[in-house]
């Protein structure tokens, strides 16, 4: 802060390149991750997983575990008898006691003096299984005889939800053109980086410290307690640097409750990390969905009606998965504008791994019977692909029938951005007529648009987020946030939005988001909420301390309020930016004299959203998000290798704030699309993972990145922190079903099911791929 | 892990086949790319000596000698990659190292590793056996270093599986050189440049001239119990000039002898297709070039 | 018991003894044995490249070495890199990371720098196509590669 200075020109942070704050340590290898740390005395903890897809167990001999010389704990569901079920619908124990139900469960655990020992003691428990018959196909799950896995659920349903607006039967009545089709979305999984991972920790007076990779510290806070039956206020949660979450840490795990367990057990911290192998087997998937669409148009091009019936595979026990429902429902009665909607999911237990939530929460599956659907009503009509979609596509100011009130609404530039700089129509053409020259690979191109909440999503008592404030007598800044930093770059957008408003500069800052003992409450890294709830939350406690800085020098320089402003680390006036008062001796000034004080400030921000009624309407998130993305394929005919060569992007972000990690989200997440659409599968076969490794679960990696081209949109949201709206989700949306339209633009044939691999394109080409027929029960 | 009691690191071949012979249960340690992913997943039970015999500088190096190039063992990929007498004379062999793997292992792994393990799958082992590669086996049965070579199309028996004695240490390969007008070619399936199991893999060398086809040597990976030479794909050519419906019969005899299984990677049947329209595609390009 | 073997070699410039189970992994050694935890666990099995450090100049999968075959070899790790890379090309790289926004979650960012490095060493002039290729083994879930190959393209010569 230059006192020569005396002119300080207005320079805003919003919309420019921030580099991430915790960037430079992690690119020398300091950042300490959970796997990282190592706490004195502690105990390293192992599980002892099923042998058997479903089966009874008849018993289980830990004796010569016990007795291996470095153990010191061993526990089975024998020791914990006030253990209590665990998970969204509280339907599996930690460790299971009778029966288990799928490859994972957890039998046993071992606490020891080393990972190898702990090992070794695994390798000595002996369990005696009597075998049951293995429930693998969500198909048969309501059969008649069927295996019951739960007894509280007599017909293996888990889940169901029913939802409509306007009338499905009026509005095919109204169709002049009705198509229906069946869907069929994949198991996937999350590969984040850093394998999961916890330490628990008594401390001397009963009180349980967790390191942990949670998204959501203040649910688990209070849910481990109630497990465990604990005061929640004794019950803290530290959050180290994460290796990735996408969604992969919203729910309670037996692992993390098996580590306090073990904890508890052996009165001596325990840390538990997953290998590799574990990681794909223990972690939840993306949920798969077995999904037929029907949808209607009139020959002007205007949508009638959209039918959906859903058979969600819930696996083996109730996590997130199985909710994926509210938000499915919300694009097919959303999504371009649909007068009449019937959307109906069953979600059934199986034998097979259950699902969590995953970015974008089933909205990739819904958006990719949604955009295949559009481009087939649009072909069946006559009318031009993007026409058909700007028809339909909806202006800001719209209700939807699902209650959805679109505030800011960037959904048709983002049409008309992608497709004007993908070249998509004149392509699209020249790539039809080129179906029949010489030449194995064809090109094809393809557009598909997302709509997803962008401003939290009230599902929970309060989608609120707490911020403290305070500066100290150097005007440096501590912002204490209850949100989550969980690779997205949540710390430093925050903190950006803090210095815009107190006019400092980003280096000014110091965040502090990880511990439960200190940050305010927030619900939760998900539905691409933090940049929009804990970032309005950080700029009340902000703005707070901003009138009281402008109060006490108004004061000071004898001057009006609002003559004043913050700019450069001064006090200014506004009219011409000549610098009054350098802010940290204001501060000292403030601090130390009669009536002593400091800039302290809190705010708590809870966003004007509303609870679905019980039909599941209402204005569900305080903003929406669009996105369309056209996806440039080139398909060797003779392999039927899918090369993903380009990607046009145009998001309507409201307001870009931080343009370098917007971008990166926006790439990370338009990989992670083509990983879902071309590469990955996790097999399962009779309820067995086939390939729980990097050497067959096939990631995308450097050289198969397509050419991204982003554009923003930026629609001002009124109540967004300085109008931007959440983009976490959103561009791992759309990449699926564009690549879908892109192969049938190619190729001439459309594909109904996940992941275009060589193979399976080279069937269709061939008219061998199985066309799916799933009609409800 | 079963227990190691023994560790070894011999320096010279002449010990190290000393250990072999006095010892008998010997894990061998090269490059190890292969090694340690096998025992840490309990799919190879190590013996009860390990042996490292990365130190044995001998049996690293390519050299030329009595129209042959001589490849030590312990060569790594990436030296393959740069050794200027196999860029020169051995582009299918080139091609195959590009595509293994990745960098990192690629800096690691050996050739002599690579044709021990004896993947049916495995990078190396297809160009190997369409360029008529000898193995070269040592042993010290009776107090004197013994040699004797092989055809590699004979050394493998099956998945994992080969003809080394347990005295026996691969000390390399050595490869005629190839003639003018010597066209080689690999082609190996895949999503990516590398960082994958083929699915299929094809190697095709011979001598094209005036139009007509000579010493046609074709190899598949991926599609038998070991990398194999097609005996019937490449009679459909020998001999014969190089037109599209000599392209055509050689590719129908290709998919015709091939007898791939069902796995995580690829169902049997694609993969016969695959082995057709690749060794079209390759042969089309050798007549263009 | 685990049949034990005593190595000697150059860790970050500095001669180091170990006494290391002969089952145990390089990279078992670096983290649990010596505390040098920059170097990461991402999957075991030399296919995401998380665990990569130079070893005599070249980059390797840690995870693969075994830990008896460090003996008389000279390692390098993502703490020891600047200083290896006489200072110049690893603050370089770690800048242009920093500055392209190459780091999200940052797992995967130690064995990027290693990779990266080494490349440079052997392509000073590489192309973003090269460097595609060059990081093929190290697999990020974050980025989406594209800053990462940025970043590493504006520090080529």
């Amino acid at each position: 802060m230059s006192v020569s200075e005396k002119f300080i020109l207005p320079d805003s942070l919003i919309g420019k390149r921030i580099v991430k704050m915790d960037a430079p340590e992690k690119a020398e290898g300091k950042t300490r991750y959970i796997h990282d740390i190592n706490l004195p005395g502690q105990l390293h903890g192992k599980i002892l997983r099923s042998a058997r897809v479903h089966a009874r167990i008849v018993s289980i001999d830990t004796r010569a575990a016990r007795a291996l010389p470095g153990v010191h704990a061993v526990i089975t569901a024998a020791d914990v008898p006030d253990q209590r079920p665990i998970g969204v619908a509280r339907d599996h124990l930690p460790l299971k006691s009778d029966r288990v139900r799928s490859q994972r469960d957890e039998i046993a655990a071992v606490a020891a003096d080393s990972e190898e020992i702990a090992a070794r003691a695994l390798g000595l428990i002996k369990v005696e299984y009597e075998d049951l018959p293995v429930l693998a196909d969500p198909e048969d799950s309501r059969k008649p005889g069927a295996p019951v896995l739960h007894e509280a659920h007599p017909d293996n349903v888990a889940m169901r939800f029913d939802y409509a607006h306007g009338d499905v039967a009026q509005g095919e009545a109204e169709s002049d053109v009705v198509i229906e089709d069946s869907f069929r979305l994949h198991y996937v999984t999350h590969c984040c980086m850093g394998v999961s991972g916890i330490i628990a920790e008594f401390d001397a007076s009963g009180g349980l410290l967790m390191y942990s990779n949670t998204q959501v510290p203040f649910l688990h806070k209070r849910e481990f307690a109630d497990y465990l039956n604990m005061d929640p206020s004794r019950v803290r949660i530290v959050q180290p640097p994460i290796g990735g979450g996408f969604g992969s840490k919203l729910d309670i795990y037996p692992f993390e409750v098996i580590a306090v367990f073990l904890a508890r057990a052996a009165k001596r911290p325990v840390k538990l990390q997953f290998t590799r192998e574990e990681e794909f087997l223990a972690s939840p998937t993306r949920q798969p969905v077995l999904l037929t669409l029907r949808s209607g148009c009139k020959r002007d091009g205007t949508l009638t009606f959209r039918q959906v019936h859903t058979l969600h595979d819930n696996g083996a026990y109730t996590s997130w998965g199985a909710t994926t429902p509210f938000v499915m429902m919300q694009t097919f009665s959303s999504l371009y504008r649909v007068p009449h909607c019937d959307y109906h999911t069953v979600a059934v237990y199986t034998n097979n791994p259950y699902a969590g939530s995953f970015r974008g929460y089933g909205n990739l599956q819904a958006t990719f019977a949604i955009e295949q659907h559009m481009d087939m009503l649009a072909e069946a009509i006559g009318m031009e692909p993007l026409e058909f979609r700007l028809k339909n596509a909806q202006d800001a100011g719209e209700v939807t029938g699902q209650g959805m009130v679109f505030k800011s609404c960037g959904f048709k530039e983002c049409l008309t951005t992608a497709a004007t700089r993908s070249g998509y129509s004149a392509k699209r053409k020249q790539n039809i007529a080129d179906r029949t020259a010489p030449g194995a690979i064809k090109r094809g191109i393809g557009m598909a648009s997302m709509l997803h909440v962008g401003g939290g999503a009230k599902i929970y008592p309060s989608d609120g987020c707490g911020t403290i404030l305070k500066l100290d007598d150097f005007a440096h800044v501590t912002l204490i946030t209850g949100a989550s930093e969980i690779g997205q770059g949540s710390e430093t957008v925050l903190s950006q939005l803090v210095c815009e408003e107190l006019g400092l500069p980003m280096s000014a800052v110091t965040v502090v988001n990880n511990d439960t003992a200190i940050t305010p409450w927030d619900v939760g890294v998900h539905a691409s909420r933090t940049t929009f709830i804990a970032g309005n939350s950080a700029i009340g406690a902000a703005k707070k301390a901003k009138a009281k800085i402008l109060a006490a020098a108004a004061k000071k320089l004898g001057v009006a309020e609002a003559e004043l402003d913050l700019r450069g680390g001064w006090v200014i006036r506004a009219a011409d930016g000549e610098a009054l008062q350098d802010l940290p001796r204001l501060l000292r000034s403030l601090h130390f004299s009669d009536k002593a004080d400091l800039v302290m400030t809190t705010f708590y921000y809870e966003p004007p959203s509303v609870h679905q009624d019980k039909g599941y309407k209402g204005d569900v998130s305080a903003a929406y998000a669009w996105a369309t993305q056209v996806v440039e394929v080139e398909v060797d005919t003779e392999t039927g290798v899918v090369r993903m060569t380009r990607v046009t992007g145009a998001h309507d972000v409201g307001r870009v704030l931080n343009r370098l990690g917007i971008e990166g989200q926006i790439e990370g997440g338009v990989v992670m699309g083509q990983g879902y659409a071309l590469t990955e599968n996790l097999l399962v076969e009779n309820g067995v993972m086939k390939n729980p490794n990097f050497r067959d679960y096939k990631l995308v990696t450097a050289p198969e990145i397509p050419e991204m081209d982003v554009s923003f949109i930026e629609s001002m949201d009124g109540e967004g922190p300085q109008g931007a709206k959440g983009v976490g989700e959103a561009p791992a949306i759309c990449i699926a079903a564009a690549t879908a339209n892109a192969i049938q633009n190619a190729t001439g044939v459309r594909i109904f099911d996940l992941p275009f691999t060589p193979e399976r394109v080279y069937r269709a080409l061939k008219g061998k791929g199985e066309k799916l027929h799933w009609k409800p029960v | 892990m079963t227990e190691i009691e023994h560790y070894a690191a011999p320096v010279t071949l002449d010990e190290a086949v000393e250990c072999l012979q006095q010892v008998g249960e010997v894990t061998i340690l090269a490059g190890g790319t292969d090694l340690m992913p096998q025992q840490r997943s309990g799919r190879l039970k190590p013996q009860r000596t390990l042996m490292n015999i990365r130190g044995m500088t001998e049996l690293r190096g390519v050299s030329q000698s009595g129209g042959e190039i001589h490849i030590g063992a312990l060569t790594t990929i990436t030296e393959l990659l740069e050794d200027p007498l196999v860029r020169e004379h051995l582009p299918a062999l080139i091609e195959a190292c590009d595509h293994f793997a990745s960098d990192q292992i690629r800096n690691a792994a050996t050739i002599g590793g690579n044709i021990c393990n004896a993947s049916p799958a495995g990078d190396t082992l297809v160009p190997l056996l369409a360029l008529d590669a000898q193995v070269e086996l040592v042993s010290k049965p009776d107090g004197a270093l013994f040699r004797r070579s092989m055809p590699i199309a004979e050394f493998f028996v099956g998945p994992g599986k080969t003809r080394r004695a347990p005295v026996e240490l691969l000390a390399g390969v050595s490869i005629p050189v190839p003639p003018k007008d010597h066209f080689g070619r690999f082609f190996k399936f895949g999503t990516r440049p590398a960082l994958d199991i083929s699915t299929i893999s094809i190697g095709l060398c011979g001598v094209l001239e005036g139009g007509v086809l000579s010493k046609v040597r074709v190899a598949f990976g991926a599609v038998a119990a070991t990398p194999v030479r097609a005996f019937r794909t490449e009679a459909a050519l020998e001999g014969r000039a190089l037109t599209a419906a000599t392209i055509a019969a050689a590719a129908a005899a290709a998919r015709d002898e091939v007898t791939p299984i069902d796995d995580v990677r690829a169902t049997a049947w694609y993969r016969k297709e695959l082995i057709h329209n690749m060794t079209k595609r390759i042969l089309d390009h050798v007549a263009q070039a | 018991m685990s049949l034990k073997h005593d190595i000697d070699f150059t860790l970050n410039g500095v001669r180091t003894r170990a006494t290391v189970r002969v089952d145990m992994s390089a990279l078992e050694l670096l983290r649990d044995t010596l505390g040098l935890t920059g170097t990461k666990y991402g999957c075991g099995e030399g296919e995401c490249g998380a665990c990569t450090i130079l070893v005599d100049g070249v980059s390797m999968n840690s995870c693969l070495m075994f830990a008896v075959d460090c003996h008389g070899r000279r390692l390098v790790t993502i703490e020891g890199l600047a200083a290896d890379q006489a200072g110049k090309r690893a603050e370089a790289l770690s800048a242009a990371f920093v500055e392209h926004g190459a780091v999200q979650c940052g797992f995967c960012t130690p064995g990027m720098m290693v990779q990266a490095s080494h490349l440079l060493d052997k392509h000073p002039h590489a192309d973003s196509e090269a460097i595609k290729r060059g990081i093929e083994g190290n697999i990020c879930r974050c980025t989406g590669y594209k800053k990462i190959v940025d970043a590493i393209a504006s520090v080529t010569d």
